[in-house]
């Protein structure tokens, strides 16, 4: 803008005149479009919930005895399956990585009803649209003895925890 | 006060204080001669959206099909439906069901109402689509209608989005899974994808702040974008000139055209009227009455219009008569019901959706969208204009019918040949 001032400037006094107004011109438009994408985006700010109050992310399950070894018992109002081999415990979502229904368990492992995507025992895809197999979260033993799961820690496929 | 003005006795004030109020609000009689019946048209509120006269081609039922004013018949039937509706709805993940078992026992008219707004709701959908193929096989896209063209497609689009929140707020089976589904084919799209899901549900699951947000947009924030679109789209009508016709569908002027150079000069005559605009516009005007194929709107636009008014009301009262809108189970979050289906025009989606969760659900439909938007100016050609069919179009319908029978393929498929974990089935 200052570029233009100048240039404008040389052609006289009247030039001078226009482009000081072109200026302000500029300026108040430039203004005005600024509050106007300022006050859209503040209104994506204030519809962005910053507190939700969906169920809690980390849970305590129950004491390991609740899970006898071998089997997979899943927590459908939590989404999760927990499965136990030995004295090793593990913690598998149940919700599909495909587009959220909750997955069953079946014969080989789980399957989807909506679109139809199967996974294995450990949850890796086996077939259908899924994109992704099925995420396992931490677990850690409480010092109360309950086993508590924290759904925002994902680990890696395999890792149990040893009781 | 003249002495001479005998002062009105109270009967005569009385008797004609009916005439007198109904002359306040009506300006005209009903008209009996082509001045009035401009004037009728011009001076009503509702009737001004129109123009005076109308062209003939615009009136061809085979033309239009009357599929824009049967959209904008069943909008108007679904907000009559839709704020009565309001008046029972809560929008509470404890309530909201209840309140569809209360609209259907207790309410007086509550299950035809809600019988409308759904029957209206499928076919408003269809009959915009419609409208839009309509609109693409006669070439009306094409200069200078190709803003309204856009403006057109923003409204398609307006009317899958009313439809989708409103598909949540029955809190059913159906309604949960459905929209558990959309809101995660919505966070596949780049970049923005997963921030877009998180603003629509208010959380990372479908609940009671999902809920609220689906009903603030589909009773508040829609309505009021799409009713803005329509006025948009129906004032670009107006200004475009009219409906879209063949180039040949006027006759060629023969009697005198004069070009006013400097200045209009208006020849008061009490034969003809002239509009304001037809002196502003151009330096062309016409003096003389050449001959078009116009009428006038009154009385021939404005029966046409209630014809396909009554047609559309009675057409939906039937179906709301004969047949209940759906209500599955209540929410039960942890068992989807299988196969969990969207409604028939996102089965489409659907289907494309059980092959890639990306491509099926964002990229192939944004294609699509910015392929119609982009289309007038994309095809650049003027021939072709106002015609179904037209041998000029031939490439460009054949590509567009092609898209259409794709998609409903894509529906049929989903709608009839899929089953329990969306396997194949056969529906015979």
């Amino acid at each position: 803008m200052a570029v233009n001032l100048k240039r404008s400037s040389g052609g006289g006094t009247e030039t001078v005149a226009v482009s000081r107004r072109r200026l302000l011109g500029w300026i108040t438009g430039a203004g005005l479009v600024g509050s106007g994408v300022l006050s859209a985006i503040s209104n994506f700010v204030f519809i962005k919930p910053r507190a939700t109050y969906g169920a809690p992310q980390r849970f305590s399950i129950g004491k390991p005895d609740a899970f006898p070894p071998g089997t997979r018992i899943t927590l459908e109002a939590r989404r999760i399956c927990v499965v136990r081999e030995g004295a090793k415990l593990a913690a598998i979502s149940t919700t599909c990585t495909h587009l959220g229904c909750i997955v069953g368990l079946s014969d080989t492992g789980f399957a989807c009803p909506c679109h139809g995507s199967r996974f294995d025992t450990d949850g890796t895809v086996t077939g259908g649209p899924a994109p992704r197999a099925l995420p396992w979260f931490k677990i850690t033993l409480a010092p109360n003895g309950e086993i508590e799961v924290d759904k925002d820690t994902e680990v890696a496929p395999g890792s149990y925890l040893s009781l | 006060m003249s002495q001479q003005q005998p002062k009105p006795s109270l009967m005569s004030a009385l008797q004609e204080f009916p005439g007198n109020v109904w002359k306040s609000i009506f300006r005209n009689p009903l008209p009996t001669n082509d001045l009035e019946r401009s004037s009728t048209s011009f001076t009503n509120f509702f009737l001004h959206i129109h123009p005076v006269k109308v062209h003939k081609n615009t009136l061809r039922p085979g033309y239009t099909l009357g599929l824009g004013l049967i959209s904008m018949f069943l909008f108007t039937i679904l907000v009559v439906t839709g704020i009565l509706l309001m008046f029972y709805y809560v929008p509470s993940t404890s309530q909201a069901y209840d309140r569809m078992l209360d609209l259907r026992g207790t309410v007086a008219f509550g299950t035809i109402l809600r019988n409308m707004h759904r029957w209206s709701a499928h076919l408003m959908v269809a009959a915009v689509f419609m409208h839009l193929c309509r609109v693409f096989l006669t070439g009306s896209y094409k200069k200078p209608r190709e803003f309204n063209w856009v403006v057109g497609v923003v409204l398609f689009l307006l009317t899958l989005l009313m439809s989708f929140t409103g598909y949540l707020l029955p809190w059913d089976q159906l309604a949960f899974w459905a929209i558990t589904v959309g809101t995660a084919i919505a966070g596949y799209a780049p970049v923005i994808g997963k921030d877009i899901q998180f603003l629509l549900m208010g959380g990372s699951t479908v609940g009671q702040e999902a809920l609220l947000r689906f009903y603030v947009l589909h009773v508040a924030v829609l309505p009021a974008v799409l009713i803005l679109a329509i006025a948009i789209h129906f004032w670009r009508i107006r200004k475009d000139g009219g409906l879209s016709r063949p180039a040949d569908a006027d006759p060629t002027p023969t009697m005198d055209l004069v070009t006013i150079t400097e200045g209009p000069k208006v020849r008061m005559d009490d034969k003809k009227t002239y509009g304001v605009q037809g002196l502003v516009r151009g330096p062309l005007t016409k003096v003389n009455n050449i001959p078009d194929n116009t009428v006038f709107s009154w009385p021939n636009l404005f029966l046409s219009e209630l014809f396909v008014f009554v047609m559309t009301l009675s057409v939906i009262l039937v179906l709301s008569l004969l047949f209940n809108a759906p209500l599955e189970e209540p929410v039960n979050v942890m068992h989807p019901p299988n196969p969990a289906k969207a409604p028939w025009y996102f089965l489409g989606l659907q289907e494309m959706v059980s092959y890639s969760a990306f491509w099926g659900g964002i990229g192939v439909p944004g294609v699509y969208v910015v392929l119609l938007i982009l289309t007038p100016y994309l095809d650049r050609s003027p021939k072709g204009v106002g015609k179904w069919f037209s041998r000029d179009r031939l490439l460009a319908n054949t590509i567009f019918i092609t898209f259409v029978v794709a998609n409903i393929i894509f529906v049929i498929i989903g709608t009839y040949f899929r089953g329990p974990n969306w396997a194949f089935v056969s529906p015979w």
